[in-house]
């Protein structure tokens, strides 16, 4: 029963949900609303679990002066740090002058950007290992992509008597090969999604179930 | 000649006193495969107002209580509109029937701040035609009153999947032999396990960034099943970093499964199942921190990515580890490529959880969906070349339009 239920529920909800696709009645479109209003609520009530798992994976660590239990210490003051202006600040805390909105425009926000900004770097360092001309199809990618790199900047566009050629030749690269492979990727992939999906809901697929499953 | 004059300057006279609006016709008509909350209102006039007004009340026939609502003001040249009858299904169901009018306006009101909007409409304009239209949802999607066949199409390709995995199950199971092509991404999530417990390392599993609800979210749980088994068979340690908590819930109880079904479920510890921040970039830097500090030897990446892959799969490859990537986000397939030692493209992805437990079941869905990519292969080719000659049948029958 404690796996029979789950496949019957998975069944039944999503056949129901497949269904939204081809029926875009209202009565029925206002009920798979429901349901994905129940699924909103159930991500959320996760949130607090997501909290308890953060303090009970991190919490002992420090207790015990594990090995890098500072930095531990820091996310749990810094959860503090957000969540007690949260509460004290309620529906106002997005406002001008609360201490909820300073912490997030002032430091979270930068914290974020800079993170972003490290993608520059590692584009970089990627970048020199996927062009390294080892083979043919290493060379193609090198060739290729110097000249979308060299079209895309000002100084390619500009080159005289080439680039408007370039340019011409940069934007065939992008719109024929390049468009070609993302389709057959996205067709696919639909294609994956779509026996996926049949596999759950005809419940062939369990692993997901857990340990009665 | 006054037996010419009296109805001359009769016909003078009725010129200047009455407005000179053409005839003007008005239609409202539910769209086909609507989902009866919506109708399309529509004029035709000759008549060149400073602008149009359309006022809309409920029910078929005027009565005391009649409600009007100034829906829009439109510029001269409008034609037509598109009216939203409810915002709130639940608690202002659609009526029936609709009635609407079409107000010519002779000067442009302003309607900000303005406590009686269709009154002040009416006094800037006189009323050019009426309609009734009655909002009618459709009980299924058909395409084919704007000759778009996709939903009908998409209907049969799920049910052809369908079909073709009873069937191909049905001959697995009678002894026939399925080839499925060998996909070295997958193969090296074992030996990457074996690695992992040589070197009495963990393996970092990152299910994706997005909600449980995503289909690569979904795959990526059904492989971290397999995944689990397998680590737990080589008694190793296997840590999911996840950025939503309830794809860490259900991570929790997967990993716990693949403990169980392996026959160690005591060496099962949820710890190691974290979540880590419901930001992205915080998200990020914690699962690199992870990578830093419990030096993962095997790193697996399987499900949906955006800007975060390349920051984990380069201070993965800073770290020495073997990694295997898999996502049908096509954008972020370049990173992995560069930053991987194997990457699962597209398609891939959704079938490592068949492939790897070759569950004759799983496979015979794949080798549903291979059929349907042949469908697929053949209709681009054949809709290429009808296109070329001026057939859009293909085209249409891919379509997918309305609601």
């Amino acid at each position: 029963m404690r796996s029979t239920l789950p496949l019957i529920l998975t069944f039944v909800v999503g056949l129901f949900m497949v269904g939204e696709f081809f029926i875009p009645h209202w009565r029925y479109h206002m009920w798979t609303q429901v349901f994905l209003e129940w699924g909103f609520i159930l991500a959320a009530a996760a949130y607090v679990l997501g909290l308890v798992n953060l303090v009970q994976v991190n919490l002992p660590k420090v207790l015990n002066k594990e090995q890098d239990w500072p930095y531990k210490l820091i996310m749990l003051a810094a959860i503090a740090t957000m969540m007690i202006p949260g509460f004290i600040g309620g529906e106002t805390r997005l406002q001008d002058g609360q201490m909820y909105k300073w912490l997030f425009d002032f430091v979270f926000v930068p914290l974020d950007a800079t993170m972003f900004a490290l993608l520059a770097f590692y584009i970089a360092s990627a970048a020199f290992r996927a062009f390294r001309a080892r083979n043919l199809e290493a060379t193609v990618l090198l060739a290729a992509a110097i000249l979308v790199m060299l079209a895309r900047v000002p100084i390619g566009e500009n080159l005289p008597v080439i680039g408007t050629k370039l340019v011409q030749f940069m934007n065939w690269i992008m719109d024929v090969p390049n468009t070609a492979a993302r389709r057959a990727i996205f067709i696919g992939s639909a294609l994956g999604a779509v026996a996926t999906g049949l596999r759950i809901i005809l419940g062939i697929e369990r692993s997901h179930l857990g340990t009665d499953g | 000649m006054k037996r010419f004059l009296a109805p001359l300057l009769g016909l003078l006279l009725s010129l200047v006193a009455v407005p000179t609006f053409a005839a003007t016709t008005l239609t409202a008509t539910s769209p086909p495969d609507g989902s009866g909350e919506n109708l399309d209102i529509a004029w035709e006039s000759s008549d060149s107002p400073a602008g149009w007004a359309v006022l809309r009340a409920k029910g078929a026939a005027a009565a005391a209580e009649d409600t009007w609502t100034v829906l829009k003001l439109l510029a001269p040249d409008a034609k037509k509109l598109s009216d939203k009858v409810t915002t709130d299904v639940w608690t202002d169901p659609p009526a029936d029937a609709y009635r609407y009018e079409l107000i010519a306006l002779s000067k442009v009101p302003d309607l900000q701040d303005v406590e009686d909007a269709t009154a002040l409409v009416r006094a800037s304009g006189s009323v050019a035609a009426t309609a009734t239209g009655n909002p009618q949802g459709s009980w299924f999607r058909t395409g084919l009153a704007l000759k778009n066949y996709g939903p009908i199409l998409m209907l049969l390709i799920i049910l052809a999947v369908g079909v073709m995995m009873w069937k191909f199950t049905e001959d697995v199971r009678a002894g026939k032999e399925v080839f499925i092509r060998r996909i070295p991404g997958i193969d090296a999530i074992e030996e990457g396990i074996g690695r992992a417990t040589e070197m009495g390392k963990p393996i970092l599993y990152v299910p994706g960034i997005e909600e449980l609800q995503d289909i690569q979210t979904i795959a990526s749980m059904l492989i971290l099943g397999q995944v689990a088994e397998k680590v737990a068979e080589y008694q190793s340690d296997i840590i999911v970093s996840c950025r939503v908590p309830i794809v860490r819930e259900v991570a929790d109880e997967v990993v716990r499964s693949g403990y169980f079904q392996a026959g160690y479920p005591e060496a099962y510890n949820p710890r190691n199942t974290r979540f880590v921040s419901s930001e992205q970039f915080a998200f990020c830097a914690g699962t690199n921190g992870f990578i830093y500090r419990e030096q993962p030897a095997t790193n697996i990446y399987l499900g949906r990515f955006f800007a975060e892959s390349l920051i984990l799969a380069e201070t993965g490859f800073v770290n020495k580890s073997i990694q295997i990537a898999g996502t049908a986000e096509a954008t972020q397939l370049p990173f992995f490529v560069a930053s991987c030692d194997y990457t699962l493209i597209g398609e891939e992805l959704f079938a490592v959880s068949a492939y790897l437990s070759r569950d004759p079941r799983l496979v015979s869905s794949l080798k549903a969906s291979d059929w349907i990519k042949v469908f697929v292969v053949a209709s681009i080719l054949i809709g290429t070349v009808l296109a070329t000659f001026g057939v859009p049948l293909v085209i249409n029958l891919f379509s997918i339009s309305g609601g």
